[in-house]
């Protein structure tokens, strides 16, 4: 089957017929169907597929309610109802005939607390609009739950749960207010809009080296930048170059970009920026999910009682989770900072121009060159008459011994033959 | 209609009818869920009362945003598990221990048992999740622990895979029928003429 000319993956078609396929596609699918005979060939078998397995038909055997789940039925009073019953029935108890009354002037306690925490809640607000987001975080939470047991004096379980629910909860307003706050910390990230990391090349050539430096410094000071890494070198007959590596706050990165690039001439320049919301989201929600599984794999630890191998496999299982958590928790921390922290890639150039020597070298120290120049070749000749002497001489000597007898036979013989 | 998750939560506050209705939705698909994957109603039967009891025990812990299928299910497969990692501890050395069905199955389940066992673990319960108990794929991904898009082409794969192993069988099935149909064709006719 050709399935590159198929507009529509053969996965695609199983999830249209699944009703797995959102709006947009499931049209284009339904069109795509309508005039492909090879793709409805493939939803027929699809559907054959589907059609044979329904015909396994298993019945349940008729009965009433099993004995089993009566007796949970029966049985099942959670820890905490229980609890506040008998918290009732003592009170009752110790309060005899008069608890009518009791119950009423409870209420109207509660309607008087609640009334005073909403008033000083407002005045609390109120002050707030002044203050740092920071002192806002604890305004709501801790008041709600103190006035909802007392007001539910006569109330039922339900709320007794519900609150003990919210209790465990983080407050949402603290939750909301920190994010505002580390949001503020991370220069500006908006954890609802799309989350993007900007990155910038830029390629400068500058006459001014030295002081190009330290106006990098002071750019980064004021725009709240830091140096990820700086790499400055250069030769002798060529220019200088600066490699820098500038990490400053998103929001920030234009201004930089602007003031860097009157450091000297841009020869390049380049911006990118990586969208990172759906794999932002995703990680949140798998960290959620990894959160809830440590939950219940430790309620199962504190709850049930079972054989010592499950119980380890249990340990072995919250262990693993644990640790997928704080990978997680790692790789937002790193993805959070990214987005918030964009990265700028400077290189500065020196602008080289090659210089005439054109001062000859004193007299003074070209006699000492001379000087030296002589003493080593003086030197070097007295080490190599040294060295031929050591290694010829033994031969020398021999020679000399052997041909100096018949040499000065032959010296007489040449000079008496003169004199006579 | 009251949604699973409104009644699980009327239940958490007390209130029996509430389970009794999501007992009466739950209970056939359970079963279901239990005997196509294991041997015996009994077993099957016994696994199913004992999921809706953990749910009655764990009804406290449980949580509002979870879907109530998903739940279900999950507590349904871990029961299942457990079930067949006994079912290997009992089971003598050497001797492989019983997969799904065939004792006293009618053809149907037979046939279609044999295909599914050919599946591939994964692939078999992915498939068995969205034909038999019509989870969506979102809820499958969270039950397997598995990325939406793995469970799609797995889907995919597996009904491919079936298709194939399904189709000798079905030959071998209607050849069967149509013998039958021929056989008794006969007798009337043969019962005919004696008349």
């Amino acid at each position: 089957m050709k399935k590159i000319m198929h507009p529509i993956e053969p996965e695609e078609l199983m999830a249209y017929l699944d009703g797995e396929l959102a709006g947009d596609r499931a049209t284009a699918t339904a069109n795509h169907l309508g005039e492909c005979a090879e793709c409805q060939a493939l939803v027929a078998e699809l559907r054959s597929v589907s059609h044979s397995l329904k015909t396994w038909k298993v019945e349940p055997p008729e009965l009433e309610t099993p004995p089993a789940i009566a007796t949970a039925l029966a049985e099942n009073r959670p820890e905490s109802r229980q609890v506040f019953r008998a918290h009732r029935r003592s009170w009752r108890e110790a309060l005899g005939q008069r608890w009518p009354a009791v119950a009423w002037a409870g209420t109207i306690a509660a309607v008087l607390l609640v009334a005073f925490g909403i008033s000083t809640f407002q005045s609390r607000l109120a002050d707030s609009v002044s203050s740092p987001p920071r002192e806002s975080v604890f305004l709501v939470a801790p008041e709600t739950p103190e006035a909802k047991p007392v007001g539910g004096g006569g109330g039922g379980d339900r709320d007794k749960i519900e609150m003990s629910a919210r209790l465990q909860q983080p407050p949402p307003v603290k939750f909301k207010a920190t994010e505002q706050h580390q949001s503020a910390e991370g220069g500006g990230l908006i954890a609802s809009g799309p989350m993007i990391i900007r990155t910038a090349q830029l390629s400068l050539i500058t006459k001014e080296f030295d002081k190009a430096r330290s106006n990098l410094e002071a750019i980064l000071k004021r725009h709240r930048g830091y140096l990820g890494e700086l790499k400055a070198g250069g030769s002798t007959g060529s220019g200088r170059t600066l490699t820098a590596t500038l990490r400053v706050p998103a929001d920030q990165l234009d201004a930089t970009l602007t003031e860097v690039k009157t450091l000297g001439r841009v020869e390049s320049e380049s911006q990118s920026g990586q969208d990172v919301t759906s794999q932002y989201v995703d990680l949140q929600a798998r960290l959620s999910n990894a959160r809830n599984t440590e939950q219940r794999l430790t309620d199962l630890l504190r709850n049930r009682t079972g054989k010592l191998s499950d119980v380890l496999e249990v340990e072995q299982a919250l262990d693993r989770v644990r640790g997928e958590i704080e990978q997680m928790e790692a790789e937002r921390k790193n993805m959070s900072n990214q987005v918030s922290y964009a990265t700028l890639n400077a290189t500065i150039a020196e602008d080289y121009k090659a210089q005439l020597q054109v001062v000859p070298p004193s007299t003074s120290t070209r006699l000492s060159n001379a000087a030296v120049e002589g003493y080593r070749s003086m030197a070097d000749g007295v080490v190599s008459l040294a060295l031929f002497l050591l290694s010829n001489g033994p031969s020398l000597l021999l020679w000399g011994a052997l041909l100096f007898l018949p040499a000065r036979f032959v010296w007489k013989k040449v000079r008496r033959s003169f004199a006579s | 209609m009251i949604s699973d998750e409104a009644l699980m939560l009327e239940f958490r506050g007390g209130s029996h009818p509430a389970f009794e209705q999501l007992f009466a939705r739950y209970r056939g698909p359970l079963y279901g869920f239990f005997r196509r994957r294991l041997n015996g109603d009994q077993r099957a039967e016994d696994l199913t009362q004992e999921t809706f009891v953990a749910v009655i025990r764990a009804s406290a812990r449980y949580e509002e945003r979870a879907l109530f299928r998903t739940y279900l299910y999950s507590i349904a497969m871990n029961l299942l598990a457990a079930e067949r990692r006994k079912q290997f501890r009992d089971s003598p050395p050497g001797e492989i221990a019983p997969e799904p069905m065939t004792n006293q199955a009618p053809d149907a389940a037979l046939w279609i048992g044999q295909a599914l066992e050919k599946l591939d673990d994964s692939e078999r319960e992915i498939l068995m999740l969205r034909e038999y108990e019509q989870l969506s794929y979102a809820e499958i991904a969270e039950l397997m622990k598995l990325p939406v898009n793995t469970v799609r082409s797995r889907l995919f794969r597996s009904r491919m895979a079936l298709k194939e192993y399904l189709e000798p069988a079905q030959r071998v099935s209607r050849a069967a029928a149509a013998d039958e149909k021929t056989e008794s064709a006969k007798l009337t006719r043969a019962e005919g003429e004696a008349i």
